[in-house]
């Protein structure tokens, strides 16, 4: 018999499909009817069972509300609600079958039931069993992002179509870019296993490419290795996985680039304290570091004091008041060093470091007998996560913040230093102490100033330092040697040469920790450092002119 | 402010540590701990006369020390250990075999005979020194930019005794030895062998740092302290003058890790962190600098104090030490030895002076 595809043939085909597919939604709906008001518990087993093997999108939801036990009746009508609390107490609702949606209010806010208000569904052990063999798709249709990442990588290694164009169903409506590229990346490895001539091959090589997962590289690489149609193909495959690698290189340069700029400041940040006050009074100040401890410590003291006396458990309020208070604490105690200790030992270097060297040691017990052993802050909302430049290149908020406070900073101690009285008399008496006394500028009070400018710095670093990392007593030992390598490399009391060799000191250890091991790259700074002083034993920014020594 | 010549601090001295305590520990009123424990003080001892040669005598603050004195600990330490691994008929020591090493790096096979490792245990720190001293004095940087890269030198070798890829242990160190040269470490006589060599050695350290500083090769290392620029006038070579004690205080600190570690029995980088190499410093400011008696007395008093304190009150050790550092900065600037002799001067004149010769 031949059959000619005239129109007619056409459209009652076309009726027919849609006959069978409107079966399909009329029996779901009849199906979900029966399983929210079962006339008897054997209808409630069937209709679930049916669900799961018909498999319609549109029913997914409700069964992993069944699946999950978070099938509640609103009005009759079935709902379900987020995985989390969206406030005190209270959930966000999503309306199921037939229309998958948050319910909002008029004015488009979503809107939040507490559980008490919803009348719970009970499904029984027995009927939820059965979702357990699609349990994998339902959770293409979850509404937590990384359960339908896990839905989409466990679709990866199934050749069967229909799942295929499941996938391709729950991409279509996927809003997450983290989910869709993983998602988008099962599919075309599929679609280019399955592809059946080399044209169509490549041009799903060319999506994958575009797509650019983590997984995409391997996946090509693994594809031209296997050699499906012709060398050509292959070859095509490998070299995009090659452009591939080299872009991602690049990114991961980039984000060197970046860790070394925020190891940098944070050494600029102390550093600065650091390079003013022995460049002002001859100090070494080895308790640097350990201003810095306290700085940290007293965010943290502002943490408990926000969180347990006052009740706020916002974290960016006391962050934000953390800043100023841990510049004020550590300051305030620097001075009090200033007056007992430090100031008796003017212009005598190697004493000072000694002297300072024990205050840090008892610092440092201090801490560890009041506050234990190990302490972290919470780190603010409003700098967690980060700035998604590309899919491979994130720049995390809490470091550039801390770029920003030294950027911030820096701008401000060189408009105390450059643009105020207290600068020019500050820079007068680092110049020539005697001759400023004799000019009338009180020199023990502008160092005691300066002292205190400079561990206040310390205690501000401290601060910024809680966003990457623990605090603990001892904390201060890990940036001393460092930063007084910075000093010594930038020339003593000067601001440019602190800035250029903190910056140029983060920036080196991190692109050689990149080719090296982190303490490999330690060691090279530190012989470059030496062979850098070969040539410039005054550091980046020596004074002009001649000084007789002795 | 040198009681010269004065036999009888010497006299005490001796009798004290070569006769009393050895007596002592035969007539079994002290233990042979004891013994040992002194003996390791007197290794200290020894390093902190190359600290006082180099810091007190020619003011080249260097934080190093501590890393010269782990080296001549591990060189031994290597020897000890390869020795016991051949006694068990294992090929290569525990540590290494963890970590999947088959053949025994290139760099400890020397140490399989006694004589290189002594030799190596003086060469390699001395080589270091020279090779340090020689960038570092050439571009002129002293004082507290000296003391700086030197630290960061010490800090950088602690982190690279910390890996295990430079196999020497890493974190845990080089212990657990046996013999040396056939003597079992762990008996009493031993010990006490081993007391009796390294007080001998600090001795002899002593006489040999009293006639460098006797010398005009001292006086001229005292000169360059006091005053460089106007030694360098005077065409003096400086920069030999301080690689040459440079070497020399490395030597010594070497010496002291020798002996140090057949006592301990262990070395971990610890030895070499950032807080002990400050702590060798402060031995001798808390002794008195540029005074080889106060090197000595205050390193053996500082690890004395130590080892009372820490079994006593262990929380409050840091905060003495700590106490002991800033008022000693403060107050005693020529240490217990200056404090001594401000003492003896006042009962002798009858009023209150403070020594007057230069640092």
């Amino acid at each position: 018999m031949k059959i000619s595809f005239t129109p007619r043939w056409i459209l009652l085909i076309c009726l027919l499909l849609a006959r069978l597919a409107g079966t399909a939604q009329d029996s779901a709906s009849i199906y979900t009817a029966q399983l929210l008001q079962p006339s008897a518990d054997s209808v409630r087993t069937h209709a679930i069972g049916r669900l799961a093997a018909l498999r319609i999108p549109a029913t997914f939801p409700l069964l992993m509300a069944i699946n999950d036990k978070k099938l509640y009746l609103l009005d009759q009508k079935a709902v379900t609600i987020d995985s989390k609390p969206s406030g005190e107490g209270t959930y966000r609702l999503y309306t199921l079958y037939p229309e998958n949606t948050l319910m909002k209010n008029s004015s488009g806010q979503p809107l939040l039931f507490p559980l008490s208000a919803l009348q719970a569904v009970d499904i029984p052990r027995g009927d939820r069993l059965q979702l357990a063999g699609i349990a994998s798709l339902l959770n293409l249709y979850s509404n937590d992002a990384q359960k339908r990442i896990l839905a989409y990588t466990q679709l990866k290694n199934t050749g069967d179509s229909s799942a295929q164009q499941l996938l391709q169903d729950a991409l279509a409506r996927e809003t997450n870019t983290d989910a869709s590229r993983t998602g988008k990346d099962v599919l075309y490895a599929a679609k280019l296993h399955g592809a059946t001539n080399a044209a169509n091959a490549k041009a799903y090589i060319d999506s994958i490419t575009d797509n650019w997962s983590d997984n995409a590289p391997v996946l090509l690489r693994s594809y031209a290795k296997s050699g499906f149609f012709n060398q050509e193909v292959a070859t095509y495959a490998a070299e995009k996985a090659a452009s591939l690698e080299k872009r991602y290189d690049g990114l991961q340069r980039i984000q060197n680039f970046f860790s070394g700029l925020s190891l940098g400041s944070i050494l600029i940040l102390i550093a600065l304290g650091l390079s003013i006050v022995y460049g002002l009074a001859g100090i070494i100040n080895m308790a640097h570091g350990e201003f810095m401890m306290i700085g940290a410590y007293t965010t943290y003291c502002t943490q408990l004091f926000f969180t347990n006396v006052l009740g706020i458990p916002q974290t960016d309020f006391f962050f934000i008041a953390a800043l100023p208070i841990s510049f004020v604490v550590a300051g305030a105690l620097g001075l009090l060093l200033e007056r007992l200790v430090i100031r008796h030992l003017y212009a005598k270097p190697l004493e000072s470091l000694l002297a300072t060297w024990g205050v840090s040691l008892i610092l440092i017990q201090t801490a560890r007998l009041l506050f234990g052993d190990l302490t972290a802050v919470k780190t603010p909302l409003l700098l967690t996560g980060g700035w998604q430049v590309s899919p491979h290149l994130t720049l995390p908020y809490n470091r550039l913040f801390i770029i920003a406070l030294t950027l911030v900073m820096v701008l401000l101690t060189y408009a105390m230093l450059y643009r105020s009285r207290l600068g020019l008399q500050i820079r007068a008496v680092t110049q020539n102490r005697q001759m400023s006394a004799c000019l009338g500028i009180e020199t023990r009070r502008i160092a005691a100033v300066t002292f205190f400018i400079g561990s206040g710095l310390a205690g501000l670093a401290g601060c910024a330092i809680t966003l990457v990392g623990n605090v603990v007593p001892d904390m201060g030992q890990t940036y001393i040697v460092d930063s007084f390598l910075v000093v010594v490399t930038g020339g003593v009391g000067k601001l440019a040469g602190t800035i250029l060799s903190g910056l140029g000191i983060g920036f080196f250890t991190k692109v050689l920790e990149a080719f090296f091991q982190a303490v490999y790259g330690k060691v090279f700074i530190l012989v470059f450092i030496m062979l850098f002083m070969q040539y410039k034993p005054k550091g980046l920014f020596p004074d002009k002119g001649r000084i007789a020594e002795d | 402010m040198k009681t010269k010549n004065n036999p009888l601090y010497y006299i005490l001295f001796i009798a004290i540590f070569a006769i009393l305590l050895p007596a002592g520990y035969m007539s079994g009123l002290i233990s042979v701990n004891t013994i040992s424990v002194w003996g390791r003080y007197f290794c200290f001892a020894i390093a902190a006369l190359g600290i006082d040669l180099i810091w007190g005598y020619t003011g080249i603050l260097s934080m190093c020390q501590a890393f010269f004195f782990c080296l001549g600990s591990y060189g031994i330490a290597m020897h000890l250990l390869l020795k016991k691994t051949m006694a068990t008929g294992a090929v290569l020591p525990d540590f290494m075999a963890w970590n999947k090493i088959e053949t025994l790096p290139l760099f400890w096979q020397p140490f399989q005979s006694f004589g290189w490792t002594l030799l190596l245990c003086l060469l390699v720190p001395a080589l270091i020194a020279f090779a340090a001293g020689f960038v570092l004095f050439r571009s002129r940087i002293k004082g507290v930019y000296m003391a700086i890269i030197t630290q960061a030198l010490t800090l950088a070798m602690w982190l690279l005794f910390l890996r295990n890829e430079t196999n020497l242990g890493g974190t845990n160190g080089l212990t657990d030895f046996k013999t040396l040269l056939g003597y079992d470490l762990s008996s009493s006589s031993v010990k006490l062998g081993l007391y009796m060599i390294s007080f001998t050695m600090l001795c002899a350290a002593y006489f040999g740092c009293y006639r460098i500083t006797h010398s005009k090769f001292g006086k001229v290392l005292q000169a360059i302290r006091d005053s460089e620029s106007r030694i360098s006038y005077a065409a003096y070579k400086v920069v030999d003058y301080k690689l040459a004690i440079f070497v020399v205080a490395a030597l010594l600190a070497a010496v002291g890790g020798m002996l140090y570690l057949p006592q301990t029995g262990i070395i971990t980088p610890g030895r070499m962190d950032v807080k002990a190499s400050v702590e060798m410093v402060m031995w001798v400011a808390l002794g008195g600098r540029g005074n080889l008696k106060g090197a000595v007395i205050g390193a053996l008093l500082v690890n004395f104090l130590y080892s009372v304190c820490t079994s006593l009150f262990p929380d409050s050790w840091l905060f003495i030490l700590g106490f002991l550092f800033v008022i000693t900065v403060l107050y005693f600037d020529k240490g217990f030895m200056g404090l001594a002799n401000s003492i003896k001067q006042r009962f002798s004149t009858g009023s209150f002076k403070t020594s007057q010769t230069p640092l």
